[in-house]
């Protein structure tokens, strides 16, 4: 794996949800859901990296409330995760999606004894604890995907198409929404949390646009916006974890567009090296530079976006050697849409990215690129 | 003998007696003779003597009379004369009262030529005889030559202003006309006469002259850049007036940085009208484009033939050059002075191939600037089309065939003149650039638009519950019929590239089966890279279109649920998409890679997962009048391999006929398929011929009009 080569990990079903165990620091584990449409066919896979042998060893758990379209692992507990599912109910012949929060019965994947051993090849999928589900207000509306705050343990965002509303786990109540203003309902497509600010603003996706609001406030005006961040739908978003104004975005034009919020007419950066739509971008939480976007092209790519990310004050010079703006590696091993890409909690190398047709890829960041960045 | 000698001795003295008696009369004769003579020249000094004296007499009264009529040169000549005598006797009371005259009235003069040197109405030539008459009289040279230059600046910046406002005045010709003969007329004089006088304390070009000069050209240069509207003609003669003065000049004043200084006015004239000249030609395309762009978006549904937009816009632009390029020609013209000057040979061929360097540039630059991300929307395909088009071919032609131009025309009017190589690598380049930009912002752009009525025709439907499909939904049409024209309008400028592959030609879609819809059965298929870089033939630009579409679809069949007979009505979509989709681009396999990706994409979204029976196809498509239900009694079949079901319309067969077997059976299409299937039956249990129907031919669950021909794979 060190020298480039990718670990794959294989799903019977169809995958488009994805996380890291946020609560984890030692570990490189990810939880994958999948997504299918025969009853109780769900599953959440825990996949754990094995960081000296390079092995992989993986969990499967029961998802009896449906479909999982977004997942997303608790920052404040690493056996807590939030799914945000669908089912369909064959006698009402309607769909239903909610966000239900689990808990693992443990979050320990590598086998101890041989007993263990034997109960994982068995295969059998455990059962995790359901600790909460909260249904939308209508029960027809379609979630897009649901976010933890970043500190506060009682609240979580939840994004529908027509509404924002950030939610108490507790009461399950809405705390505060907002809806899309103006006569062309522009439906919502996604959304995070600004770790900024004081933890305060979320940031919605809503069609090419990108509008921020103040969760202290039941306004429906944004706190701030950039307007028309991709020439098509913007798919996904991510904020700079050091930088407190910079958050990228990707969308339908392939593009990878970094924005300084504050001036937000023009991108600071922008890269078109997809070849369709880009779903998914992740900053690397400890070296900014590095971002990781999946297209439905079935690429996950490495990008570098030093420039922007550059102290002119003190080592500017010593730093301006380090990466060139650009694609640093492609990650072809996908034979699908990549959906999903996400970087380790533990591990600020290792990333993985998920296809449409259930295939995990595990990677690193090339060694000669790692030397670049830390020496 | 001897008394002979006596005789002759005797003779000879008797001679010199008699010469001596000469000479002595003759001294006695000039002796009395002196005196006269001494008189007489003593007569003649003192007549000399008084004509002087009555000179010296009557000079004031010259001197005042020849100042009175003006004839200071006589006064002066006149002066000088009398003066060294004037000055000896001087100190004599009778001539003290001439020289006290005399010199007043030498003063006045003085005083009179010191008064024209700065009055404005004299002109250089008289100040030049005033400054020379001022040095006869020994004014002091120093005082004489600083007076000399003033006066002479003052005059020449006088003509510098009045040639100033004549700039919006006059056209060229009569303002280069009033130059030379105010300005230039004048500092030829005072420089001549300045050198003449003062030649051996300074034998540069007086600064202020060079000065004056410096001024006259920026003058010149701002009198070339006003009046655009002059015709070269006029321009040429104007400025070939200029630089005849100038030449002429050079003579005279022998100043190495004006002869420069005058070559590179004409350098700069003729860049100067090159880059009108390539402005003109960008502004009336730029007109000529707009006038296009408004047709074209104003064309409603009749279509236009893009091939002549084209053609009368790739005829318009080299015909544009080429008129400029001839335009510049007439500075080469064998009767102007720098007419066959090489310097001017090299220049225009330079000044012409900026302009087509230029407008070649300027074309893909415009090009790119219209496809760029903000303009893209507005902008009918067509135009991209053309412009990709046009760019290519002037890559491909135009820029050749306006350089061999250039050098034909360099060759008429400068025959001796050998042009250098021109680099056109970079506007290749540009064009290239330029091209490759459009056409794939073209084919984006329909790409898009066909995506873009998928994409929410699938969001906004709820397939979950949709009723059981009855036709292709009217999105698919749209989007058929906007793929068809936008191949339709590639196919006027682009030619067709050879088709990939039809052995999988419309065979019915059939999703793979889930299990086969896995890694193993994609390895084998290559990738397909939606926004790629678009090739330059009409199926390519098609398929890459077709690609961006049928992606969106896939994708977003994807995000939905399906029921059973929403995936049913994807299926009858998708079967119609295939149907009509197959004519364009080149390559079917991708087609249907991508509609099975979508078929397949929702069956696995699909809660009740069940195909329409294929024979129910044909209530779905009912125009096409397909028959399916062929392949039911084809499952009985066992000793057969799987089969495809092939659906035709009369006139494909007769196309697929006449692909699969070269010979042609008979000239009437439906005897000629008949024929052809006996063939293949006489190949037996080999024969790919399942099932036969002929036209008219009876059967219970066929129509009578239809024809079928049943093919093993």
């Amino acid at each position: 794996m060190d020298e480039g080569n990718s670990i794959i990990y294989g799903l019977e079903h169809q995958t488009r949800a994805l996380s890291p165990q946020y609560g984890e620091n030692d570990a490189i584990r990810f939880l994958i859901g999948t997504q299918s449409l025969k009853p109780n066919a769900n599953q959440v896979h825990v996949v754990e990296l094995e960081e000296d042998t390079g092995a992989l060893h993986t969990k499967v758990f029961k998802h009896d409330v449906g479909e999982i379209w977004y997942l997303r692992c608790s920052p404040h507990d690493a056996a807590t995760l939030m799914t945000t599912h669908n089912s369909y109910d064959p006698a009402t012949s309607q769909c239903t999606m909610g966000v239900s929060i689990l808990k693992l019965p443990t979050v320990e994947v590598i086998p101890k004894d041989l007993e263990d051993l034997s109960a994982i090849q068995g295969r059998n999928a455990e059962d995790m604890t359901l600790l909460k589900t909260l249904s939308p207000e209508k029960p027809e509306e379609v979630l897009r995907c649901a976010e933890w705050h970043p500190t506060d343990e009682s609240r979580i965002s939840i994004v529908c198409e027509n509404i924002v509303s950030i939610r108490d786990i507790e009461t399950g109540a809405s705390v505060v929404s907002a809806s899309p203003e103006g006569r062309a309902h522009l439906k919502y497509t996604n959304g995070k949390w600004n770790p900024h600010q004081g933890q305060c603003q979320f940031a919605a996706l809503q069609d090419t646009h990108v509008k921020c609001y103040d969760t202290r406030s039941d306004s429906t005006k944004p706190v701030w916006s950039v307007d028309s961040a991709h020439s098509q739908l913007a798919r996904d978003l991510d904020f700079n974890p050091n930088r407190q104004f910079q958050l990228a975005t990707v969308g339908d034009d392939a593009a990878l567009n970094i924005w300084d919020f504050r001036k937000g007419k023009e991108p600071i950066f922008t890269r078109t090296d997809h070849s369709h739509w880009v779903w998914t971008v992740r900053y690397n939480t400890y070296h900014e530079q590095l971002l990781l976007t999946g297209s439905s092209d079935a690429r996950a790519l490495l990008t570098a976006a030093a420039s922007v990310c550059r102290d002119l004050s003190d080592d500017g010079e010593k730093r301006s050697d380090t990466l060139e703006d650009g694609v640093l590696q492609s990650y072809e091993q996908h034979e699908d849409s990549v959906y999903c890409a996400e970087w380790s909690a533990a591990d600020p190398w290792t990333f993985a990215s998920l296809s449409y047709d259930g295939r995990l890829v595990l990677s690193r960041v090339p060694r000669h690129f790692k030397y670049k960045i830390l020496l | 003998m001897r008394s002979d000698f006596q005789i002759m001795q005797e003779e000879m003295n008797k001679l010199s007696e008699n010469m001596g008696k000469i000479t002595r009369f003759s001294a006695e004769i000039s002796e009395s003779l002196k005196e006269s003579g001494t008189n007489v020249s003593r007569l003649c000094s003192t007549r000399q003597l008084l004509d002087k004296l009555q000179f010296l007499f009557l000079l004031p009264t010259q001197l005042s009379n020849a100042i009175k009529d003006g004839r200071y040169t006589d006064a002066v000549r006149d002066y000088a004369r009398a003066q060294r005598v004037l000055q000896r006797y001087g100190n004599q009371p009778s001539f003290q009262s001439i020289q006290t005259e005399c010199e007043e009235i030498i003063s006045d003069l003085k005083k009179t030529l010191r008064d024209r040197l700065f009055s404005s109405v004299t002109t250089a030539s008289e100040l030049a005889e005033s400054v020379g008459l001022l040095q006869q009289l020994q004014e002091s040279d120093s005082s004489l030559e600083e007076m000399f230059l003033t006066c002479a600046e003052s005059r020449l910046e006088q003509h510098l202003q009045t040639l100033t406002s004549l700039i919006d005045k006059c056209d060229i010709l009569e303002w280069v006309e009033k130059c030379n003969s105010m300005l230039l007329n004048d500092l030829g004089i005072i420089v001549s006469c300045y050198h003449e006088m003062f030649a051996n304390q300074n034998n540069e070009l007086p600064e202020f002259a060079e000065s004056i000069m410096s001024q006259l050209f920026h003058l010149f240069e701002s009198v070339l850049k006003t009046p655009d509207n002059v015709g070269t003609e006029i321009y040429i003669r104007g400025l070939d007036k200029f630089f005849r003065k100038l030449q002429a000049m050079t003579d005279i004043i022998s100043s190495e940085s004006m002869s420069n200084r005058s070559v590179e006015i004409v350098v700069q004239c003729i860049f100067h009208k090159a880059l009108i000249q390539s402005k003109s030609v960008q502004l009336q395309f730029k007109e000529n484009l707009t006038r296009i762009r408004q047709s074209l978006a104003s064309k409603g549904t009749e279509s236009i033939d893009l091939k002549e937009i084209l053609n009368s816009l790739q005829v318009y632009l080299i015909e544009k050059v080429q008129a400029s390029l001839l335009d510049l020609m007439a500075f080469l013209q064998n009767s102007l002075s720098f007419g066959l000057k090489s310097w001017c040979a090299k220049t225009v061929s330079d000044a012409c191939w900026k302009i087509i360097s230029e407008t070649m540039i300027n074309l893909s630059e415009l090009v790119k600037k219209l496809v760029g991300p903000q303009t893209s929307n507005n902008i009918p395909f067509e135009l991209l089309l053309i412009l990709a088009k046009l760019c290519l071919e002037m890559q491909d032609s135009g820029v050749t065939t306006l350089h061999s131009h250039l050098l034909k025309l360099l060759d008429e009017s400068a025959p001796g003149f050998k042009a250098d190589n021109k680099d056109t690598n970079e506007i290749m380049v540009h064009l290239a650039t330029a091209a490759q930009a459009a056409l794939d912002t073209e084919v984006v752009y329909i790409g898009q638009t066909a995506a873009q009525m998928l994409r929410v025709s699938v969001l906004a439907r709820d397939w979950l519950r949709a009723p059981e499909p009855r036709g292709p939904r009217a999105v698919c049409r749209r989007v058929v019929e906007t793929l068809t024209s936008a191949d339709a309008a590639a196919a006027q400028l682009f030619p067709s590239g050879v088709k990939q592959s039809s052995d999988s030609s419309r065979r019915t879609l059939w999703p793979r089966i889930p299990s086969s819809f896995s890694p193993i059965s994609r390895i084998f298929s290559e990738r397909i890279e939606v926004f790629s870089p678009a090739g330059a033939d009409r199926a390519a630009l098609s398929t890459g279109a077709l690609k961006v579409a049928l992606k969106a679809l896939v994708e977003c069949v994807r995000l939905r649920t399906f029921g059973r007979h929403g995936l049913q009505q994807l299926q009858v979509d998708v079967h119609f998409l295939q149907q009509r989709l197959s004519c364009i681009g080149n390559d079917e396999r991708l087609l249907n890679a991508l509609l099975e990706d979508a078929l397949a994409s929702a069956q696995l979204r699909c809660v009740d997962p069940q195909l329409m029976e294929p024979s129910k196809l044909k209530e779905g498509v009912t125009f096409d009048r397909v028959l399916y239900s062929i392949q039911n009694s084809e499952s009985d079949n066992n000793t057969r391999p799987r089969s495809y079901c092939w659906i035709v319309r009369i006139h494909n067969i007769v196309q697929d006929f006449n692909n699969n077997c070269a010979t042609k059976f008979h000239h009437n299409d439906a005897i000629n398929n008949k024929l052809w299937v006996q063939e293949m039956n006489k190949l037996d249990t080999d024969s790919p011929v399942l099932y036969y129907k002929e036209q008219k031919a009876r059967s219970d669950k066929l129509d009578a009009d239809d024809l079928v021909v049943h093919f093993a794979h």
